[in-house]
């Protein structure tokens, strides 16, 4: 239903490299989760209830229980954090905004910030090793021109939101998806003030469109340096 | 009992009444003494008394003319959203085999003498939809419900943000709450709206009030 505009981010130039191969392989991990997404959406129509009683651990052969689905989640969400927060640190640091503009979007920096340390130590609370900050190269122009910054700041929060939305009924504990909710709402409330300053539908509909790990990955994919 | 995701979704094209009739406050009480939820339907119908307030009240407020531009554009799609959680809600509460609860009796006071009052309580009562969305959500059991209920909070969240841009609040702390959202309980959410509902009227039977 809802493809992503992240098709179009950073004109499909690769913006993240991974530190290691670990790091690289714990992210792109996250693909052997592709298939639960597809099943979730096809088991949707059917039971939900019964797609998590069975296809979660199913689906996902090697997985032995729900902490390992909720950090390969978590890893997942750590990943895109990252990509976030190394933008606006960029962006805000060249200094294209002043005024109202910059007054709103550094709370952004400062917020996606937190949200890469809140993610790393909720994943080192489980027991899990969290991916270290991937390498981030993005595209010539990106931090120099300011509707191009806030056009691609504006994307990049409506995949967040999608992403995370789509993780929602995937998370096994209670406490992880009051922590990952509180997270989202945040998300949400930076799309609509980017969507407002770039022009855009700061309310595209009465509930919050989702996607699974599959469409985010895609649209991140091709920006990753293997 | 299946909940489908397009259940919710299709809830939009609903009709939603366009007066909130004076209810009964039962489920204000009922909220006064709840600790948590019994089920998924207890949850929803705090959650519908929620949009059953926001609704009215910016159903009131958008027919006030205090708006103009895109600041009304904004609030009417707000008002377009709120009535789509209500019908959205009270059908999925249906498909569950429960009874929505009936619309309260609201009482804005003057929240409509100008433009600054009206966004001031729009932006109370959107943090405190946000509040109480995170606070309940844990109580949700279905899955697929929990989907729908947390797509709600996203946007009441979307909501927050753009009010407390229009009256030009401190980003942090008026557009933004916080790096993380903060939940409440019921009963704190009860304190925040309690002003705005009024006394016990009659119990009115759902189906009168509705159709």
């Amino acid at each position: 239903m809802n493809q992503p505009q992240g098709n179009q981010l950073f004109d499909g130039k690769p913006v993240v490299e991974f530190r290691s191969e670990h790091d690289r392989r714990s992210f792109l991990r996250n693909a052997l989760l592709v298939g639960v997404g597809a099943t979730y959406v096809a088991a949707a129509a059917g039971d939900p209830r019964s797609f998590l009683r069975s296809s979660a651990a199913s689906a996902v052969g090697t997985r032995k229980g729900p902490a390992s689905g909720d950090l390969d989640i978590l890893n997942y969400a750590l990943t895109l954090e990252y990509l976030e927060s190394g933008f606006y640190d960029r962006g805000i640091a060249a200094g294209l905004l002043s005024g109202r503009e910059l007054a709103l979007v550094t709370p952004i920096r400062d917020h996606e910030r937190a949200h890469v340390q809140a993610v790393t130590d909720t994943i080192t609370g489980l027991g899990g090793k969290p991916v270290a900050k991937p390498k981030l190269t993005f595209p010539k122009g990106t931090f120099t021109d300011k509707g191009k910054f806030l056009a691609t700041a504006s994307t990049f929060e409506e995949l967040g939101v999608k992403a995370y939305h789509g993780q929602v009924p995937l998370i096994e504990s209670g406490d992880l998806l009051a922590a990952a909710a509180s997270i989202a709402g945040v998300e949400s409330r930076h799309a609509a003030i980017l969507a407002d300053l770039t022009g855009g539908d700061p309310f595209p509909g009465p509930i919050e469109a989702n996607l699974p790990m599959k469409a985010v990955l895609k649209a991140a994919m091709p920006f990753i340096k293997s | 009992m299946t909940i489908k995701r397009s259940d919710f979704v299709k809830g939009r094209t609903a009709v939603v009444p366009a007066t909130v009739a004076v209810g009964a406050l039962n489920n204000k009480f009922a909220w006064a003494q709840a600790a948590d939820f019994e089920d998924d339907v207890d949850v929803l119908n705090y959650a519908l008394t929620l949009e059953y307030l926001e609704a009215e009240f910016y159903r009131q407020g958008n027919s006030a003319g205090l708006l103009s531009g895109k600041e009304r554009q904004y609030l009417d799609k707000v008002q377009i959203d709120e009535e789509s959680h209500v019908a959205t809600i009270r059908s999925t509460i249906m498909k569950l085999g429960g009874s929505p609860v009936a619309a309260p009796g609201v009482d804005f006071g003057d929240a409509f003498e100008s433009r600054s009052k009206y966004l001031t309580t729009s932006h109370t009562f959107e943090n405190t939809g946000v509040s109480a969305y995170l606070g309940a959500a844990g109580f949700i059991t279905d899955k697929a419900i929990l989907q729908a209920a947390a797509g709600i909070f996203g946007v009441e969240a979307r909501h927050a943000a753009i009010v407390g841009n229009l009256l030009g609040l401190e980003p942090e702390g008026g557009v933004y709450m916080g790096a993380t959202e903060t939940p409440l309980t019921s009963a704190e959410v009860l304190d925040a709206v309690s002003p705005f509902l009024t006394g016990p009227g009659a119990m009115q039977d759902d189906a009168a009030t509705t159709r």
